[in-house]
């Protein structure tokens, strides 16, 4: 348990020491700004004034593809030096000779995405602050948009720390990040095209279904239960790919 | 404290690591000794754990590293080849989150940590930013690195790489403070620091350990004996004769250069054989321009151990005493 605070506790303070870091943030800012921006002017245009359920933040947190892009952008961002950059430096040499488990690794580093990943989204309250000046807003569903989100992070990181343990560097793990969360992106559009047999299948997959019920204030435990199952497995897999390593050279 | 057997590294086809057995005793320095792509980090890892043998245990002070890696690994300090360190941290912070990370208990960190960056003589870069470092130091970090947990045993694979000889000189002495209560393995590919601070050498070639024994009846094995050579004044005849009368003595090459002769002797079991050759040279009324042992190279020493390959382990000099 204490390895795992102790490379939580490096892994966050290095990622905040890195520029990287910077230039993500600010990315993201300056991506989710310009979305909000043109949702408040939207919504500020029509007749009938905010009601709660239709505001720029629900649309903002669930009904605009401007939400779900980035994140299949930033999440590789955030996981792609986790265990890959330790294997092109070779400092995992030092890391797993010390006397900690496979697991506690990737849960302290997986732990620390975690972290960065709220610290993305933090800036963003400032966007309820700012809608809740000039209209309605549903606190109820801002916080349940914010579950929402903390669920995706907890699914597309756990893929990002497996990524990255397989890969040989960040720029593969990153690419492979990407793939593997655009493919489940697009699996997850299967919800609106296959018949009702498949229909749920899909639905759990994708993040779209998933942000819009939290946007709307309902939190549907099972997209919490499945995205904690997808993340335990992911990082099983992780840990399983640590400990293979062993065995090559 | 190290006890390998039947130690086997392959990738596909290849036999990194072949057969190894040995035993490294409590306090012991032993260096491993061997060409590049010997198998010296390859076995060294596996002794830390970084990578799983294909074959054969490996057990540190009694308890079985596969077994039990974690237990196994709290009692190793572990410096890799290269030296890999996380550059964007500074030195003091980086040992305090190796201590951490390597279980010393919160209130002892801060001692250990100062004693580490002491011991290795990086005090003095403490507050650096480890990408900053010059490589000489940052070798000196992964040394406190290793000690900062103070384990008994010290695995360094080449500890002295890329140091300029006043480095090499610190760690050579620091190694030989450390192996008064610690035991150390480590790895060179330079014969004159393996007589400086092992008490006891194993080489390495193409996987297999060719010889076992302490530095000094290594040497004389292989050289069969002391080789002088010498370089003088005078005709070449009357320095075969001066030479003729200093007994056991063989001359192995003798050659006039204009008024120089150059030779090499083969001392042969003969002991100051140096000082004689020097009293009969000038006995003879010759001029000595120069007089030296000739020290056995590594590559005598990879050329005469690899290229007849026997088919055992040489004898091994010291483990019978030791067990």
């Amino acid at each position: 348990m204490r390895a795992i605070w102790t490379i939580f506790k490096r892994e966050v303070h290095s990622f905040f020491v890195s520029p990287m870091a910077y230039v993500s943030l600010t990315g993201w800012l300056l991506f989710s700004g310009l979305t909000f921006w043109m949702l408040a002017g939207y919504y500020a245009g029509q007749p009938f004034g905010n009601s709660a359920q239709d505001s720029p933040l629900t649309a903002f947190f669930g009904q605009t593809t401007l939400f779900y892009l980035p994140m299949l952008v930033f999440v590789p961002l955030v996981t792609m030096r986790l265990i890959a950059e330790e294997r092109n430096r070779g400092t995992l040499e030092v890391l797993m000779t010390a006397p900690v488990t496979e697991a506690s690794v990737v849960l302290g580093k997986y732990l620390a995405a975690n972290v960065f990943w709220l610290a993305m989204w933090a800036p963003t309250l400032l966007y309820v602050w700012l809608t809740s000046r000039y209209g309605d807003v549903d606190l109820g569903a801002v916080g349940t948009s914010y579950l929402g989100v903390f669920g995706i992070g907890v699914y597309y990181l756990a893929i990002g720390v497996l990524m990255s343990a397989i890969s040989p560097n960040q720029l593969v793990s990153a690419i492979l990040t990407f793939l593997a969360l655009a493919g489940l992106f697009v699996v997850g559009l299967g919800q609106y095209v296959f018949g009702d047999e498949y229909r749920e299948l899909f639905a759990y997959l994708s993040i779209w279904g998933h942000m819009e019920a939290f946007s709307r204030g309902v939190v549907d435990t099972r997209y919490l239960v499945f995205d904690a199952s997808l993340a335990a497995v992911a990082l099983s897999l992780a840990v399983g790919s640590l400990s293979a390593r062993r065995l090559e050279g | 404290m190290i006890r390998v057997e039947n130690l086997t590294k392959s990738y596909g086809r290849h036999e990194a690591v072949r057969g190894l057995d040995f035993e490294v005793p409590k306090g012991q320095v032993c260096g491993f000794l061997g060409p590049n792509g010997a198998g010296k980090s390859t076995t060294l890892r596996m002794i830390t754990g970084f990578l799983a043998p294909t074959t054969g245990t490996v057990r540190i002070g009694g308890v079985d590293a596969l077994e039990d890696p974690i237990a196994a690994r709290r009692q190793i300090g572990y410096m890799p080849e290269a030296c890999p360190l996380y550059p964007e941290m500074r030195v003091a912070e980086y040992l305090r989150y190796r201590a951490e990370l390597k279980g010393v208990p919160r209130a002892s960190i801060p001692p250990r940590v100062a004693r580490a960056l002491e011991q290795a003589a990086v005090a003095d870069v403490e507050g650096r930013i480890i990408g900053q470092l010059s490589k000489g130091y940052r070798q000196r970090v992964g040394l406190a690195d290793a000690l900062v947990a103070d384990p008994p045993i010290l695995i360094l694979d080449e500890p002295t790489a890329g140091l300029d000889p006043n480095q090499i000189r610190q760690v050579r002495d620091l190694v030989g403070e450390l192996a008064k209560d610690k035991t150390v393995l480590l790895s060179t590919h330079i014969l004159p620091e393996v007589e400086a601070i092992c008490d006891r050498v194993l080489i390495l070639a193409k996987g297999k350990m060719v010889s076992d024994g302490d530095p000094q009846t290594l040497r004389a094995r292989l050289t069969g004996g002391e080789t002088i050579r010498f370089e003088g004044r005078g005709a070449e005849g009357a320095f075969r004769a001066a030479l003729a009368k200093v007994d056991g003595l063989a001359v192995l090459r003798l050659a006039a250069d204009g008024p120089i002769v150059r030779g090499e002797l083969d001392a042969g079991g003969v002991t100051d054989a140096a000082e004689r050759v020097f009293r009969a040279v000038a006995d003879a009324g010759l001029a000595l321009r120069e007089l030296r042992p000739k020290q056995a190279s590594l590559e005598d020493v990879f050329a005469d151990l690899t290229t007849a390959e026997p088919a055992a382990p040489a004898a091994p000099a010291r483990r019978d005493e030791e067990e």
